[in-house]
Formats: C-alpha cells, structure tokens, sequence
C-alpha cells in the first residue's frame, strides 16, 4: 500500500492482499491473508478521554462549578473556597459535568495524563486557558518506551496483570494490548503469569475488601525492584465505587503506588504511557 | 430470582420476591413473602425452596450474608457473598447498616470446601489471582491423574458493594454505576435499569433512543462474542486465528469509540432516553464497518471449523446436558449451547425488539427449532457454544443493519426525572439479555420518588456460574481455561 492510498478520517483503512502464496506454506492453501493498515490511531473526536476546566471561568462562578460537583457520581469535583478542584483519579469521565455546565467544565478526547503521585491528579481550577493532555499515538510512546526499556534494563519488561476488584472495563483494554494492532510485546513488554516474574504490577479495580489479602500477597511475591501500577479511577481512588464497606478506596491503601494511569477505563495508549513512567522507576533500582 | 429487601421500617418485615420467568409467555410471576421482624437474639427464618428449585440455594446463601435471614432446612448454608474473614453478624444491605461501615477482621472462620476422598485423589487449588488478564476467582479442583472428579468455585472476590452503593446515589448516578456492574455488559445492564425506572414512572423512551439502545446492544454483543472467539482460539493452541479474530474485535471497539466516546460504550444509556445518535454519515459508517467485520469474520469460522486441531479441542469437550442446563436454570448462549430455546430479545421482547425477529438469520421458527435440535445433539459442549456464538455474531451484525436503515423520528426527551412521577416505593422489573444472557434488574424508589431504595442485579453470571462446576467433570485440568471461556461468565456481574 502506498501513502496516497492512505484514508485521512477513518481509522481502519483496509487493503486485501489475497496473497496466498506466502502463508499458504504453514497454514494450507485455504488461507487468505488480509493487510490492514492502520493510522490516525489517535482517539475518536467523540471520545471522553479526559476533563478540563473551560477557560476563561471566573472562579467566582461558583454556581456553574457547584452543579458540577452535584452530578458527580464519583465526586470528583470538589468547591470550595478557594474555587473548584478537579480530582482526576475519580473522574470516571461519563461527562455529566459537561451536561449539566458546559461553560465550566469540557470534555476532551486526549487521554488524562498518568502521573507518578497522587497528587499530581488533583488539578486545581485557574483562570486562564483550559488544556487538555498529550495526545500520542501507540508508535510515538511505544518507540520511546521500547528505547527506554533497552536503554534501562537490557531485557524485555515483564508485567503481571491483577485485577483487584475491577469492572472487567480496564481488564478488557489491558488485553487490548495484546492484539495485532497494539501489540506489545514488539517494544519489548510481556505479560507473564506469576508475580515472581515480573517487573511491574498492573493493578486494576478497588482493592475489594475480599481481595486485600490476595493483592498484599501478590506483591510480596513479586521480587524486588517492582514497580506498582494503578490502572483506572477505581484502582487510583475507588472511583464511582468510593470507600465503603467492601472496599479500600484505591489500591494505594493496600500497596504503595508509583504510577496512578486515570481513566474509566484508560485507552491503551494511556496504559503504555503509564508502562513508560514506570520503566524509568524500575530501570534505575535495577542497574543499582 | 429472589431478591429481598429490608422493609422492616416501612412494612414492619424483610420482604422475598420471588421472580419467575414464565415459558412460553411474555410474563413474569413475582411472589411476595414477608418475613416477620425477629425475636431479640435469633435470626428471622423462612423455609427454603432449594429442594425444589436447585438454583434456589445460592440466592438464599447470599440473603443470609446480605441481610441476615437464615433459609432453614437449605442444604448449604455456607457464607457466599462475604468471605470468612468477616465478622458473622454484619449484613451490609440491612438499613441499618451504613456504606461507610469499615469491618474489623476476624480470623477463626473457615470455608469449608468440599472434599473427595479416595486413593490417588489430589486438589489443584487455583487463584484467586490467575496466570492470564482475567478476573479474580478461586478453583478447588479434585482430580484423580489428569482427569476433574470435582471442581469447587468460590467468588465475590470482586464484590464492591454495588446494591448497597446504589442506595446512596441519585437515579441518574446509578446508571452509571449499572454500567460499571461488568464492564463488557454495560449497554445491557444499564438497559435494564433504565427501563425498570421507566417502568415505575410509567413513561416510554422514544422510537428512536430505543432503536439506538438496541443497535448498541448488538455491537456490544458482537464485540464480546469476538473476543470469546478469539480467546477460544488461542486455549485452543491456533494462534493464527486469535490475532484474526482480536483484529476484528478491535475494530469494533474503535467503532464503539466513534459512537460512544467510549470503547466499551459507557455513556449511552439515561433514563427517559440515550445520550448518542447515529447521524445519517455516522449509521452508514457502523453500517459499512459492521459488514466489512462480518466479511472477515465468516472466513475466520470457515477456517477454524476446517483446522481439525481446533475442532478436535473443542468438540464433546465440558458438556453440559439438556437436562441439567434446564435445571440449573441456565441462561443465554450457555443454555443455548445445551438446546435451550431462551432468548429474553423474543421471549419478553422490549425496545426494538418488539416485532422483530432475533434471529433473521435463521428465518422461521421452526429452522430455528431445528437448529436447537442439533445442538441439543451436540450434548451443549464447547463447540456447541462455539457455533451458537458465532451464529449471533452473524444475527447480530443484520440486526444492527436492519434498524440502522430504518431509524425514524427524533430523540427528544421526555423530562422524566420529576420528582411527582415516580412513586413512594414503586418498584418493577427490568430486563435485558446482554450476551452472557438475561440480566435482571429489580428496583424500588425511595419514598421521595427520586432516590434508589433497593436495587437487586442479577446478571446472566450469577445463573451460570454453577454450570462450569458440572461441565468440568470428566474432562482432563487442561481443557478447563477452554471450557470456562467457552462459557464467558462475568466474576464483577457476578460479585456486584
């Protein structure tokens, strides 16, 4: 296929190769093989990826952000004040604030950015222009991931998957990963089956008050340096779940977290730009 | 389904309903039993129907846990929902109870598994946290050489307190927390809820949010169905296929995306309507995506059904019969795989639905019938679920073209959320078949007619679950990750 082929606004592009010949050999001459091309592999124009503050909102305004915080059903949006705070490790991204007060708070299609604290989710609202987060595509960070990884370790990234009392949401875009379109393991990443053969925890879900145990005892089994990764609202902060009877209110009261991934659940994009943050936790404490 | 409710302040008692779906006609029975507030210092008690109803038991397992009412002469009355670590007077659904309450451990209870005793017989315990991207569970196999003689699950790792939860949020919050109950089944969970709300407040959703609610459904159908494939592909060592199949799944879930804003179609559903329309571009988009996926997808079935090593793995491998299947009570591709004939889309059509057939495919009823009849032959195993899978991939994909070419009216939206439509204390039924099966959804508003008062779930999972238990036996450890995708059940739909 060449450039001039390439569609600009669909995301798939298809091309058939009804080359038989070459993988006729393994699979038997009833196989055909199909090429698919994909670009543009940046979100849908649609898709909610992240919130920001609209700018140019006086943060006197209270009124507009206090409707927000009525409608969010994983309280999110906090007014106080001092004006409105945003707390993206809660944000489930179902953009009611949006409905209800679209000159606040916006919806935007570029994934909320990982961060390695807590903290750094909190987002305080200024007066000023909004911004929303990077919006890279699968190649641009698996290239640097894949750079990182080699540079660091000299070895490929092995992660264990545990889902803490997830919705099976994050479960399905982890697995994601592995696809034909993502595909990970070409920048040097692979799941791997038990704790003790992993570099990073990729954990998903509330941390249910059934699953505490289990998740303390995945952790100790992985051996050090290991590198916790929070995947989702939920594992951040509880999400729309919160802090209740049967939960913990985000792994991060179980374990101790160096990478927090937002989202409801985080694109894969988001997932692999959360792997980067975390390589460069691991790579140092294991060349030391 | 059974679901209670502590309605000791307002009805003086706790209050069983138990739901049953009528055979044959778009009815369900619902019977109401009141248990009696207790004497100081004993649990109240009912008599149990598990003798009857088989699939009776793990409702009254999880009533006990739940709000502290002892089915008595109930032949398991072990702790289901709350594991043993929890102190054995704490009932999280009770009114008296509140969300934020943090239980303090205990350590002396122990579950009691069931043992197999015999020479040669060894225990396998698995999980709860497994060596693939899945959920968390915990297996107890009993095996004599390679061969299950019993196999024991335990869930509710990933019991998050949805029912309770639910209480403390506005009407409108819930429906996202419906679609959060699984992930992969939103559309139809938050379906079912939403239309239990309409229901109480006596409103219909327009033409078109409904047709928008059913072409959803069906993507979010075909998406899973291709994923189970393709996951049944690779257990079954033919990695060509899996990366064919995953493929299209992808593509499907980039199209959730365009339409939704999310890949796994969160967003869609509110109640009184939908939040997405299809615009002319966008539905001949889905449309012409759909088509292509299908495409693809049938050579990828003509040739997994002609690789023999597939085949061979997934043919008589975990049957279940006809009869168990009914016994158990079975729901979804699970029963359909086993022969039977259960489809809420016809049975106890809503939206869309009505008027429509559910599988255009197949034509007439009695093809369908036919078809049933030879699955009903394959004894329900692997392959069986397999072909049924495939089949509503196809169903689904003319489905969704079919309503997309015939979208009509607009979506204007009724404002249903004042507060003087909903009832004190109205409840109803919703229900929806996701494509795990029939999730059933039974709500009650509060007394101010704008908050939750109880919400019972019961996903498709809840009802399979124990027909894994049953298909493993006989059959050798290794075929059990293909025997439990092929049955693609829920641990979060489950666990709530």
């Amino acid at each position: 296929m060449t450039e001039g082929e390439k569609a600009e606004d669909a995301p798939i592009s298809k091309a058939s190769n009804r080359g038989v010949g070459h993988s006729g050999s393994i699979l038997g001459n009833h196989v055909e093989t199909d090429k698919m091309l994909l670009e543009g592999t940046r979100s849908a124009p649609g898709f909610r990826g992240d919130v920001i503050f609209q700018p140019y909102v006086s943060r006197l305004d209270a009124e507009l952000f206090k409707r927000g915080e009525e409608v969010c059903a994983s309280k999110a949006i906090a007014v106080g004040p001092e004006g409105a705070a945003l707390d993206k490790g809660k944000c489930i991204m179902c953009g009611m604030c949006q409905q209800v007060a679209p000159q606040a708070f916006k919806m935007v299609n570029s994934f909320a950015v990982p961060v390695t604290t807590r903290r750094d989710l909190l987002v305080a609202q200024m007066p000023g222009p909004g911004e929303g987060g990077p919006s890279q595509t699968v190649d641009e960070i698996g290239a640097r991931l894949s750079h990182r990884i080699k540079k660091l370790l000299g070895r490929s990234l092995a992660i264990r998957e545990v889902d803490a009392g997830s919705c099976n949401g994050c479960e399905v875009e982890v697995s994601a990963l592995n696809n034909p379109v993502y595909d990970i393991e070409r920048f040097g990443i692979h799941f791997v089956a038990s704790p003790r053969h992993a570099d990073v925890l990729l954990v998903t879900g509330v941390a249910s008050r059934n699953l505490e145990l289990a998740l303390r005892r995945t952790f100790e089994a992985t051996p050090d340096p290991k590198v916790v990764v929070a995947v989702g609202a939920c594992a951040c902060s509880g999400g729309i779940f919160g802090d209740t009877y049967a939960t913990s209110g985000g792994i991060g009261k179980v374990v101790p977290v160096d990478v927090f991934v937002p989202g409801c659940p985080p694109r894969p994009e988001a997932l692999l730009y959360g792997l980067l943050l975390a390589v460069d936790r691991v790579g140092p404490a294991a060349s030391a | 389904m059974i679901a209670c409710s502590d309605e000791r302040r307002t009805a003086g008692g706790f209050a069983l309903r138990y739901v049953f779906d009528v055979e044959g006609a778009d009815i369900f029975i619902v019977l109401l039993s009141r248990v009696e507030d207790w004497k100081p210092g004993s649990p109240p008690t009912y008599p149990s129907v598990a003798l009857l109803i088989p699939s009776a038991t793990l409702y009254e397992r999880e009533i006990k846990d739940m709000f502290g009412l002892v089915a008595e002469g109930s032949p398991d009355s072990r702790p289901l929902v709350l594991h043993e670590q929890w102190p054995e007077d704490a009932h999280p659904l009770r009114k008296d109870y509140t969300l934020q309450t943090k239980q303090s451990r205990v350590g002396d209870r122990r579950y009691q598994f069931l043992e197999v005793e015999g020479e040669g017989v060894s225990e396998i315990p698995v999980g709860p946290v497994h060596a693939g991207i899945i959920e968390p569970g915990h297996f107890r196999f009993s095996i004599l050489g390679e061969t299950v003689v019993n196999l024991e699950t335990r869930l509710y790792y990933t019991h998050r307190g949805v029912e309770k939860l639910a209480e403390n949020l506005t009407l409108d919050q819930v429906v996202l927390l419906s679609e959060r109950i699984s992930g992969d089944e939103a559309i139809a969970n938050s379906t079912a809820y939403c239309q239990s709300i309409e229901k109480i407040a006596g409103v219909e959703p327009p033409r078109r949010a409904t047709q928008v609610r059913t072409v959803c459904a069906e993507m979010e159908r075909v998406y899973n169905h291709l994923g189970t494939l393709a996951a049944l592909s690779l257990d079954a060592g033919f990695a060509y296929g899996y990366a064919r199949l995953a493929l299209l799944k992808e593509r499907m879930m980039r199209l959730n995306e365009e339409v939704a804003g999310s890949r796994l179609l969160f967003g869609v559903n509110r109640i009184g309507g939908v939040n997405v329309d299809f615009t002319h571009q966008l539905a001949r988009r889905a449309v012409e995506e759909m088509g292509q996926v299908r495409g693809d997808f049938e050579k990828v079935v003509k040739l997994l059904r002609s690789e023999s090593s597939v085949m061979d793995r997934l043919s008589g491998t975990g049957r279940i019969q006809l009869e168990s299947a009914v016994e158990m009570g079975l729901l979804g591709v699970a029963a359909r795989g086993s022969g039977m004939d259960c489809d809420t889309r016809r049975d106890h059509p809503y939206g869309a639905y009505r008027g429509m057939k559910t599988d255009l495919r197949e034509g007439t009823r009695r093809q369908i019938t036919e078809r049933m009849i030879k699955m009903a032959k394959a004894g329900g195993d692997v392959l069986a679920r397999f072909e049924a899978r495939a089949s509503e991939v196809m169903s689904s994909t003319d489905m969704v073209k079919e309503i997309l070419e015939d979208l009509d009216g607009d979506l204007r939206l009724r404002d249903l959320v004042a507060e003087d439509m909903l009832e004190p204390f109205g409840n109803a039924l919703g229900y929806a078949e996701s494509h795990r099966g029939q999730t059933l959804h039974w709500v009650m508003v509060g007394e101010d007619g704008h908050s939750v008062f109880r919400y019972k779930v019961r996903t498709a999972s809840f009802a399979n679950w124990p027909a894994i238990e049953l298909a493993v036996l006989n059959d050798i450890v290794a075929d059990f990750p293909l025997i439990n995708k092929s049955l693609d059940l829920s641990y979060a739909g489950n666990d709530l």
